[in-house]
């Protein structure tokens, strides 16, 4: 009895172990996709003009979301290390709230301001679908984080050989600030590089591309499905949002040479040779980028105190007293510095 | 020996084989070159209050620091510089950017390594503990300066053949530089006061930031 209880024992063991081993390899290959998807990100390759035109934007919304997430909480962990490593008074909780406060930061924010991105883009008539709009957002999110994490070890460096604190806020908002702003490059790069495309924004990403109707348009040589490189390149964009169902534009033999070099290294923030921005794809960046931070700054705030208190003696918060905001907050600390 | 100074040689005169052609090993010579140099200018550099009793110690912890600065400065830069590349869609050069950085590294140590003698002679020549901080301070400037040179002459062909690598290569140094200096003040002292005792790190004074205090000292002066 006891033999075979022991016997049950080892083989559901055994079998716990097998499962395990199982999901850690099936984690773990889930995690290089979702890290190999990044690094497509980061190249250029997702959204070379050739990638848009076969699929649109195609990125694992949810691995990439929690990637972004992780690396969230890599950047929250470095810059935690201030108020975590501090000779006086050094606080574990503080660099806990910290790391979870980054990844809670850029989270919230996109929720709070996604409605009404997708509301601006829809009333500006641009043809992105719901779906596209999140995986564009989270594609420009992932640039975002992975320039920030990648700056972790600078500011875990000064954090960990600073006493100034308003020196580390300072510090902390550049190094927010330049990621932002190279994130923002690749939104309205990608943006507008979906906008030459015109059928892949008004489907559903996920699909193949539908084959386009061929038309008096063609420059040059064409498809089997009349879906020539140069058609799609040449498309003006704001011509089809005024008139969709009208006859479409035949292009210029200048235009149609813009055909991007398969064998150049791609750059996720290369503007488009030879193609100015829409009026759309401006308006919809500008709303989008104001919307976004001015939620994202004010966020920050809500979510303050990133180091806590200098004195040791007084107790542990997670959150602030609810006064003033992101860019008064940020000028005091500017005359601190300089006093 | 010989491959040593052809090595040598091959860093001084931004020979393009340095970088554009990838040899097994030759990274790993130049990363021994970054650390054998300058742990020996770090030598001379903690002899200032000479080699007698627990002096030598401040040899040894100097010689043992200059290489660490270097080094650490590189690394903790690295993983943005690596994004940045592949962001700006340089990412197939990387192995040869990385290899121009290593090359220039050791164009530092180098150049460190041959301002020993000089070194060593100001201290005979010149007593004053102020004096010495001065001169190592030169040093450092002329040996990062000539780095940076060396540096935009591997960068040359990489420029040539992708101009968007001359303001990575801008933003490296940048990063190099703001990172170095605080790297540089935190693993204080390296020449060791004589007045004072020996130790690896200073104790006493908190690890105050270097920007902090030239903005202190800015201020200061101009309220004067």
């Amino acid at each position: 009895m006891s033999q075979s209880t022991l016997r049950n024992a080892n083989h559901s063991g055994s079998s716990l172990k097998t499962r395990l081993g199982s999901w850690s390899a099936v984690a773990l290959r889930a995690a290089q996709g979702w890290l190999h998807a990044l690094d497509q990100i980061l190249r250029g390759e997702t959204t070379r003009l050739s990638a848009l035109r076969e699929q649109s934007l195609q990125i694992p919304l949810a691995g990439l979301s929690l990637l972004i997430l992780a690396l969230a909480l890599c950047y929250g962990f470095c810059m935690g290390m201030y108020p975590g490593c501090r000779i006086e008074g050094p606080s574990g909780l503080q660099w806990l709230a910290c790391m979870l406060k980054i990844p809670a930061l850029f989270l919230l924010t996109l929720c709070v301001t996604f409605p009404s991105l997708y509301v601006v883009n829809a009333l500006v008539g641009s043809r992105l679908h719901l779906l596209a709009v999140l995986q564009l957002l989270v594609a420009a999110l992932a640039v975002n984080l992975a320039v920030l994490a990648s700056a972790g070890p600078i500011v875990a460096f000064f954090s960990f050989s600073t006493t100034n604190s308003d020196f580390m806020c300072l510090l902390n908002v550049l190094v927010f600030a330049v990621s932002g702003l190279l994130g923002m490059a690749f939104l309205l790069q990608t943006l507008h590089r979906l906008s030459t495309i015109p059928n892949s924004l008004a489907r559903c990403p996920g699909g193949r591309r539908e084959p386009m109707p061929s038309g008096p348009i063609e420059p040059g040589e064409t498809s089997e499905a009349g879906t020539s490189p140069a058609m799609s390149l040449a498309w003006e964009h704001d011509r089809w949002l005024s008139d969709p169902k009208g006859p479409r534009p035949a292009i210029s033999p200048a235009e149609a040479v813009v055909i991007e070099s398969e064998e150049e290294e791609p750059c996720a923030l290369d503007p488009l040779e030879g193609r100015v921005l829409g009026r759309h794809v401006k308006t919809v960046f500008c709303c989008w980028t104001v919307i976004f931070s001015v939620v994202g700054a004010q966020m920050a705030w809500v979510l303050r105190p990133y180091f806590g208190n200098a004195d040791p003696n007084l107790p542990f918060v997670w959150f602030g007293p609810r006064t003033s905001n992101f860019f008064e907050g940020v000028l005091t600390a500017l005359h601190q510095l300089l006093r | 020996m010989l491959q040593t100074l052809s090595l040598v040689d091959g860093v001084l005169r931004c020979q393009p084989w340095m970088t554009q052609t990838a040899v097994a090993g030759r990274t790993r010579a130049l990363a021994v070159c970054v650390f054998a140099f300058s742990f020996l200018y770090g030598m001379a550099m903690g002899s200032y209050g000479g080699i007698g009793s627990d002096r030598v110690w401040q040899l040894l912890y100097s010689g043992l620091k200059v290489p660490f600065l270097l080094l650490l400065t590189f690394l903790i830069g690295l993983p943005n510089f690596f994004v940045l590349n592949t962001l700006f869609g340089l990412r197939r050069d990387f192995r040869e950017s990385l290899r121009a950085l290593v090359a220039a590294q050791a164009g530092v140590a180098i150049v460190l390594a041959s301002c020993v003698p000089l070194t060593l002679f100001w201290y005979a020549s010149f007593g004053d503990y102020s004096a010495a901080v001065l001169f190592n301070g030169l040093i450092f400037a002329v040996a990062s300066f000539t780095g940076q040179h060396l540096l935009r002459g591997f960068y040359r062909p990489l420029i040539l053949r992708n101009p968007r690598h001359g303001p990575l290569l801008w933003t490296w140094l940048g990063l190099y530089v703001f990172i170095g200096i605080q790297m540089g003040w935190i693993m204080r002292p390296f020449i060791g006061s004589p007045n004072a005792p020996v130790e690896f790190f200073r104790t006493g004074g908190d690890w105050e930031n270097a920007y902090m205090v030239v903005v202190r000292l800015i201020c200061d002066a101009l309220r004067r």
